[in-house]
């Protein structure tokens, strides 16, 4: 039981990430190997407004959020608009030039609280509350989790299908150009739909610390899992990239449990998503997607 | 350390970097095919060397090996190294055998990353290429008997035998590949293969309606490519003295990407000249650290500083230091610059 919560709360995390990447990947066409990074800034936005406001993670998710939109506005703006007549590559390339600078400035960052404000920077983790539900205790995690993921999908879900703004995001990722000509202001939308994708990663980064140890590079390890959901989702589709998180999430749950029980190491587990990348490129490059849309 | 040997020093770690961004040049700049594994290939020349110096070496010895690879491959590798010392032969054959064998890993290597590389869109084999690459990286991390995993693996130095002058001997070996590498990549790319790669990078469509084996050109390409890698990452291997399998990253291909932007995409000399300034920016980074007394890690801020500098690059002057210039004689280039002329008066 305890397992499958575990697993439902880590799927929700990739859920709420991957979602803004293939946002990103819609709208923009930009694979960004930057979009991790923007989980690390939330996370670290959580620290350091913990530290220094003297409050709980939990109440810091606001600050993430803002955060990691932020910078994922900033890197739109300064970035990929500019570069946006380029092909595939290039753009591929600017986001790993990206993530490269993120993940050094984080590092400056960390150094910084560590030798200033004396703050355990490289390798920290959050300390959890405990709740008392209907007279069990429960770990504050998997409740912000799945608390988090829900409401964040069901407003953007409300956002995209009942606003003026929404019907505007679809048509500007349906076609950002036949968009422009009936008269859509295309670089507001997409700098709002990047400061979405931002946003929900720096919330879903400022959660991570409570299972896993952070540190500059985490990004890093996180990316390619991400980059596997949205794969499996067939890089086409956000409910795809939903459906495909909550299956990433679950396989490696369930392999991690497997090795674990059989007294096996587990630090092949990051294989699975690799291999869901390969298999599902070659076999069918539509992903999952493929089986609701005709 | 005497200025000499420095150079010296520095001149071996550039022909390794060079290898690699003609192997990417020749890949990405000439076919149009990122290599995002390129790690992953020059890691099949490191490992060959951490993975077999030392065994090799004892068992050409008829030493038997006592204890796990990952333990004692430091410690054989420094036996062996002194029994080089002695009998250059010795040397040489580790040499040899540690170069067949990356060739021949990196060629069947290359074959599997073409079966991605002639099926998928640019993008999709770009993410294809970096989670075959971090795959190869994690298994190598994590079975120690491979190179060691997190502990490395030590490797025999096959140029002991030249005492003092051994960083002479690796510098010639270094250089000698190097200049290798970069004849057989100019008579490749000045040749009719050079050029159905061009046309297969501007027009895939088109080359393949003219009659040529875009397939073919792929799969060969890819294994030239990775068999350049490999040697460098055999030169590698060799100037660190250890082979680590955290050393083979994402990031590294980064760099290479990064060297081959920078001197120019689609002109032969371009990765010669984009490594050069990679190591001269990154070896005046390391030189300046002592003197400046910043506040923060200098590697970190030489990130920043390759980072920013390739977004700029980009953005600015996409076509690099030395822009392609296109690959025509002298007579037909006049014949076209005056047909231009003449159009243009017309009008």
């Amino acid at each position: 039981m305890l397992v499958l919560v575990e697993a439902a709360a880590y799927s929700s995390l990739l859920a709420l990430s991957s979602l803004g990447l293939a946002l990103c990947i819609i709208t923009t066409r930009v694979s960004n190997f930057a979009h991790a990074d923007y989980m690390t800034i939330g996370a670290y936005a959580a620290l350091i407004t913990s530290v220094v406001m003297r409050v709980h993670p939990y109440a810091a998710l606001p600050v993430s959020a803002l955060l990691g939109g932020l910078a994922a506005l900033a890197s739109y703006l300064l970035v990929f608009e500019p570069l946006r007549r380029h092909g595939l590559v290039t753009l591929m390339i600017a986001s790993m030039a990206l993530d490269v600078i993120i993940r050094a400035l984080l590092s400056i960052l960390a150094d910084y609280l560590q030798a200033s404000l004396s703050v355990y920077s490289r390798g920290f983790i959050f300390k959890d509350i405990t709740v008392e539900l209907a007279g069990f205790k429960v770990e504050g995690y998997p409740l912000a989790v799945m608390f988090v993921t829900t409401s964040a999908l069901v407003s953007l879900y409300l956002l995209l299908y009942h606003t003026r703004v929404g019907v505007k995001m679809r048509a500007v990722a349906e076609s950002a150009e036949l968009a422009e000509t009936l008269g859509i202001n295309t670089k507001q939308i997409l700098a709002l739909s990047w400061f979405l994708a931002g946003a929900f990663a720096g919330l879903a980064g400022a959660m991570i610390p409570y299972r896993f140890v952070v540190s500059p590079d985490t990004g890093s390890f996180i990316l390619l899992t991400l980059f596997a959901a949205v794969t499996l989702g067939g890089l086409q589709s956000l409910l795809g990239s939903i459906v495909g998180a909550y299956v990433i999430g679950f396989s490696e749950s369930a392999l991690a449990y497997l090795l674990a029980s059989m007294g096996l190491s587990t630090a092949y587990r990051p294989l699975l998503a690799f291999s869901v990348i390969v298999a599902t490129l070659l076999a069918r490059p539509k992903g999952l997607a493929s089986i609701w849309e005709r | 350390m005497d200025p000499l040997a420095m150079l010296v020093d520095v001149c071996v770690l550039y022909s390794v970097y060079a290898i690699l961004a003609i192997s990417m040049e020749l890949e990405y700049g000439e076919l149009g095919l990122p290599n995002f594994a390129k790690a992953a290939f020059f890691a099949v020349g490191a490992f060959s060397v951490g993975g077999l110096s030392a065994r090799l070496g004892t068992w050409l010895l008829g030493w038997s090996w006592e204890g796990s690879f990952r333990e004692r491959s430091w410690l054989y590798a420094t036996m062996v190294t002194k029994q080089v010392a002695e009998n250059p032969l010795l040397g040489l054959s580790i040499l040899a055998v540690v170069v067949v064998v990356a060739v021949a890993g990196a060629a069947l290597l290359g074959v599997l990353a073409s079966y991605p590389a002639i099926r998928l869109r640019e993008d999709y084999l770009g993410i294809t290429l970096i989670a075959f690459s971090e795959t190869v990286r994690v298994i190598a991390r994590n079975d120690e008997n491979i190179v060691g995993g997190t502990f490395g693996a030590g490797v025999v130095d096959v140029f002991a035998w030249a005492g003092s002058f051994r960083p002479y001997a690796l510098f010639a070996f270094a250089w000698g590949l190097m200049l290798l590498t970069w004849a057989v990549f100019r008579e490749l790319s000045a040749s009719r293969y050079g050029r159905v790669l061009r046309a297969i990078r501007d027009s895939e469509l088109a080359a393949s309606i003219l009659g040529r084996d875009v397939v073919k050109m792929r799969i060969t390409t890819l294994v030239i490519g990775s068999v350049m890698a490999a040697l460098a990452g055999v030169v590698y291997s060799f100037y660190m003295g250890a082979v680590n399998p955290d050393d083979f990253t994402v990031g590294k291909t980064f760099l290479v990407v990064m060297i081959v932007i920078l001197g120019g995409r689609g002109n032969p000399l371009g990765p010669l000249v984009g490594a050069g300034v990679y190591i001269a920016l990154d070896k005046t980074l390391s030189f300046l650290k002592p003197l400046l007394r910043l506040p923060i890690d200098v590697n970190y801020f030489a990130y920043v500083v390759f980072g920013l500098g390739l977004l700029l690059l980009l953005a600015k002057r996409p076509e690099g230091l030395l822009p392609e210039s296109p690959n025509i004689t002298l007579h037909r280039l006049k014949a076209l610059r005056s047909g231009q002329r003449q159009i243009a008066a017309g009008l």
